[in-house]
């Protein structure tokens, strides 16, 4: 498992250097201009070409890559080209707070993913089946910033008037001041929590649904329900362990994928996070910041696969790496 | 089996440790007053900003900021002049009276600081504070506009409390020294350090009405800005205890936040149906303004058809302004007017409206159109379309990719034009693709985008030849009308240069009209503001000023509840 899985991480740095060096000309040629984005207003004809001796910008392609390349893997991920601040500080922080929405996110929608398809596989095209896969494909239908809105505007200003409070229930913006307490922490995030889990819950409940029906139809639990077993415990306790494998390899690489995926819902709720991160870092063509970027989110993915494969294995022993 | 409740029991432990330690990663806060606080109560004002700035080193090149400038600059640091609501410079307190202007040659202007000025730790501001800015700007490498402050020859510090600026060269717009993007710095605190390192990511100094809640750490990268008043400020200190300016990316997030009072204050982009959004809420007040950024149709007159004189006449006679300020504006902000010269009438003391004057109303005047394309040489052909030697009057236009308003404006006028006899082909690259390549080397034929105007009228820059980018100059100018006119060239050459406050403005109104007569470009219209407030909470003279932000005079403001 070991050699596996570290020669699963090697073929990944070929990749990554690949995926890099594709970012760093497709930013750099057809990109917004860093000198450009920050000379914007000024009335100073010498800014632009003072901003591009500055950040290099007047060197060679190649050139401006393997420089910055050789010192990223030294660990200096330099500065932002925009602000001038550490790259590697305003990625940890925005890390932190995608780290919390989508922590947050899977907990719910695994959860709710896993009853769901349960309940829909143990009674196949029952109304209470047919109600759930209509909402599963609204979900997967609704898009992301539509529905963030209308939540924000039905579950704030709407709230609000209906009951008469001066406070909202939920907020459609972080607090100033972060929250303060365990009640507040649920009013910032039960919005883009709601809203990222939709979609979540949706494709997941769905992956469930089927790999329950097939296990549900399977030998061995109809020999454990002809043995007298309960049902519930032949659902919940067989037929469920042995069905986890295909969601939680799906929900591996969709959670691996979360970390540099929230740029809707970190937009409609204003939310600091990778996702704004990046949008920032694209419209002032900033690679400093936009390369590491990737960088830390294709490690994700790529470990995040990693532990689908291990999960798998652990799920169903039949399957062993060799 | 037991080990299977092991397993069960570590995995419920680990999961329960996890979400207490997510929890737990929100500071758990003693205040019994829970969230009230935060809204005024104690005292706070929460205010919603559309950007955060990028820098706090005010001279560096990523500086060039207008949320940086309203929500940080301003509320922190002295400048020499302030511009009123009304467009006009009036000495800032950091001066004890107006400036005195010599025009020599050489050019120079006494400034006599308030004997009360001081910075936040009690030293008083000083003429070094203003040559120490003066030698950052003209000496550093990273900076934002050095315009001006390359004129300065020399500033005298003799008298601490007098600065004497000398100039090598006659300097017209010098009221926008020391001012504009920039600020007067504690030179005692930051000679001989990295400026860039010291201020950049916030500052504990200040010389204004209000300074950065603990320093640095009053900015949160990503999320706020929290101000708190400062006890040395000279002039009138706040009432309020404390102002956040959260930043909020997202229009449709912020209306809904001041609509629902999470935040108490905002200046948002207009967009249409928001002021119908603040209506609903009696306790929101709101003025729609026009400010100093402006759109305009611009025309290069280096390309066919568009060389020809008459030919520019003819366009702005094709264009129906009103109907696109009708179709652009108005849903937005209920009202708006056609812009009638390339000088803001928020800036009064320079501003005539030129285009008008030259006969250009603001609807279109096809009678108009046909007698100046005639007269030119040009016939309609079968197609409705003017030709003269063969050629037909082709246009294309370019404009930011992906702006609705501006796309929508391009539909307009190609409709118009056809009506009137051109035919405009519309094609929009990325911004910049449209800033950085096609503009400064010539490959726009007309132009759809923004100018910021100023108090101060010099408009040599975008209208002088001496300023077209050309391959000799490696690109660098922002005449991209390629305008090369005489009569332009010594009206606002004359502008840049003229120190007597008479005989300027009337330079500048003989420039709008050399700029009318020309027809160099089409101004269309002011792009709105909304500044939007919860009168319920706040008072004071609330107004929008279109160059220090409508937060400009917070310390005059006063919060109940």
């Amino acid at each position: 498992m070991l050699k596996y899985v570290l020669r699963r991480a090697l073929y990944s740095i070929p990749v990554l250097i690949l995926a890099s060096m594709l970012i760093f000309v497709l930013v750099r040629e057809f990109g917004t201009d860093p000198a450009r984005a920050r000379c914007g207003v000024s009335r100073d004809k010498q800014c632009i070409p003072r901003v591009e001796q500055q950040l290099g910008l007047d060197r060679p392609l190649p050139v401006q890559y393997v420089d910055y390349m050789s010192e990223f893997v030294q660990g200096q991920w330099g500065d932002s080209q925009r602000t001038g601040q550490s790259v590697a500080e305003s990625i940890r922080r925005d890390l932190w707070d995608t780290s919390q929405l989508a922590f947050w996110a899977v907990l719910l929608s695994g959860g709710i993913a896993v009853a769901v398809g349960v309940y829909s596989a143990s009674k196949p095209y029952s109304p209470g089946d047919y109600a759930f896969t209509g909402l599963a494909f609204a979900g997967l239908a609704l898009p992301t910033f539509w529905l963030g809105l209308l939540m924000i505007q039905y579950f704030t200003y709407e709230l609000q008037q209906w009951s008469g409070s001066t406070d909202v229930l939920f907020r459609s913006i972080p607090f100033a001041e972060g929250p303060q307490n365990g009640v507040e922490y649920f009013q910032e995030l039960a919005l883009p929590v709601f809203v990222l889990s939709v979609q979540l819950i949706a494709g997941w409940s769905r992956y469930q649904r089927s790999s329950m029906l097939e296990e549900l139809n399977s030998d061995y639990i109809r020999t454990a329900r002809a043995k007298g077993l309960p049902r519930r415990r032949v659902i919940w306790k067989h037929g469920l362990r042995n069905s986890l494998s295909a969601l939680v390899t799906v929900m591996a690489i969709d959670i691996g994928a979360l970390f540099g995926g929230l740029i809707i819902t970190e937009r409609v709720f204003s939310r600091p996070g990778m996702g704004t991160l990046l949008l920032g870092a694209l419209q002032n063509g900033d690679t400093n910041i936009l390369l590491p970027w990737m960088l830390v989110t294709g490690a994700f993915i790529i470990v995040f696969n990693l532990l689908a494969d291990v999960m798998y294995g652990v799920l169903d022993p039949r399957v062993r790496v060799a | 089996m037991n080990a299977r409740l092991r397993t069960r029991g570590l995995v419920a432990v680990v999961a329960l440790a996890t979400m207490a330690a997510v929890v737990s990663a929100a500071p758990v806060g003693a205040s019994s007053q829970g969230r009230a606080h935060e809204q005024g109560s104690g005292g706070t004002l929460l205010i919603g900003a559309e950007q955060e700035l990028a820098t706090a080193n005010w001279i560096s090149s990523s500086a060039g900021s207008s949320w940086g400038v309203w929500s940080l600059g301003v509320q922190t640091l002295p400048q020499a002049f302030d511009v009123t609501p009304a467009g006009e410079y009036l000495p800032s307190p950091v001066l004890a009276d107006e400036p005195t202007l010599v025009e020599g040659p050489p050019q120079t202007v006494t400034y006599r600081i308030n004997p009360e000025a001081v910075w936040s730790d009690g030293t008083p501001i000083t003429s070094a504070d203003f040559e120490y800015l003066w030698k950052q700007i003209s000496t550093g490498k990273d900076i934002f506009d050095a315009t001006g402050y390359k004129s300065i020859e020399s500033i005298d510090t003799t008298d601490p409390k007098i600065a004497v600026v000398t100039f090598s060269e006659p300097y017209a717009a010098w009221k926008d020294l020391f001012g504009g993007f920039y600020f007067l710095v504690p030179s005692h605190l930051l000679e001989g350090k990295s400026l860039d390192k010291a201020m950049k990511d916030g500052y504990s100094f200040s010389g204004g009405p209000w300074k950065l809640d603990g320093g640095k750490a009053g900015w949160k990268k990503g999320k706020s800005i929290t101000l708190v008043p400062n006890p040395r400020y000279w002039g009138t200190k706040p009432s309020i205890q404390k102002v956040t300016f959260q930043f909020i990316t997202e229009s449709a997030a912020e209306t809904q936040a001041v609509k629902t009072g999470q935040v108490l204050a905002a200046y948002p982009q207009p967009q249409e149906g928001i002021l119908d959004e603040f209506d609903e809420n009696s306790d929101l007040e709101y003025i729609v303004s026009f400010g100093n950024v402006y759109e305009g149709f611009w025309l290069n007159a280096d390309k066919f058809p568009l060389d020809s004189q008459a030919v520019r006449q003819a366009l702005m006679a094709a264009t129906d302004r009103q109907a696109i300020v009708d179709g652009i504006v108005r849903p937005a902000v209920r009202e708006g007017k056609v812009l009638q010269s390339f000088v803001m009438p928020i800036f009064p003391a320079y501003f005539t409206p030129a285009f008008e004057d030259a006969g250009y109303g603001p609807t279109a005047d096809l009678d108009k159109v046909e007698t100046l394309m005639t007269d030119d040489g040009w016939a309609k052909g079968s197609d409705g379309i003017w030709a003269k030697d063969g050629k037909k009057a082709t246009l294309q236009i370019q404009t930011t990719a992906g702006n609705e308003a501006r796309e929508l404006t391009e539909e307009l006028w190609q409709s118009q034009l056809q009506t009137a006899g051109f035919d405009l082909t519309i094609k929009n690259p990325n911004s910049d693709v449209l800033f950085g390549v096609n503009g400064p080397k010539g490959k726009i034929q007309v132009g759809l985008y923004a100018q910021v105007g100023t108090p101060d009228p010099g408009l040599c820059i975008l209208f002088c030849s001496q300023n077209i980018p050309t391959r000799k100059n490696g690109f660098v100018g922002q005449n991209w009308t390629r305008t090369d006119d005489s009569a332009i060239d010594e009206s606002w050459g004359a502008v840049d240069v003229t120190l007597d406050t008479t005989a300027r403005t009337e330079a500048a109104k003989e420039g709008q009209a050399d700029l009318a007569e020309n027809m160099v470009s089409i101004p269309l219209y002011q792009k709105p503001n909304v500044f939007v407030w919860n009168k319920a909470r706040i008072s004071g003279p609330l107004q929008d000023n279109p160059q220090l932000g409508p937060f400009y005079n917070m310390n005059l403001w006063t919060l109940a509840g």
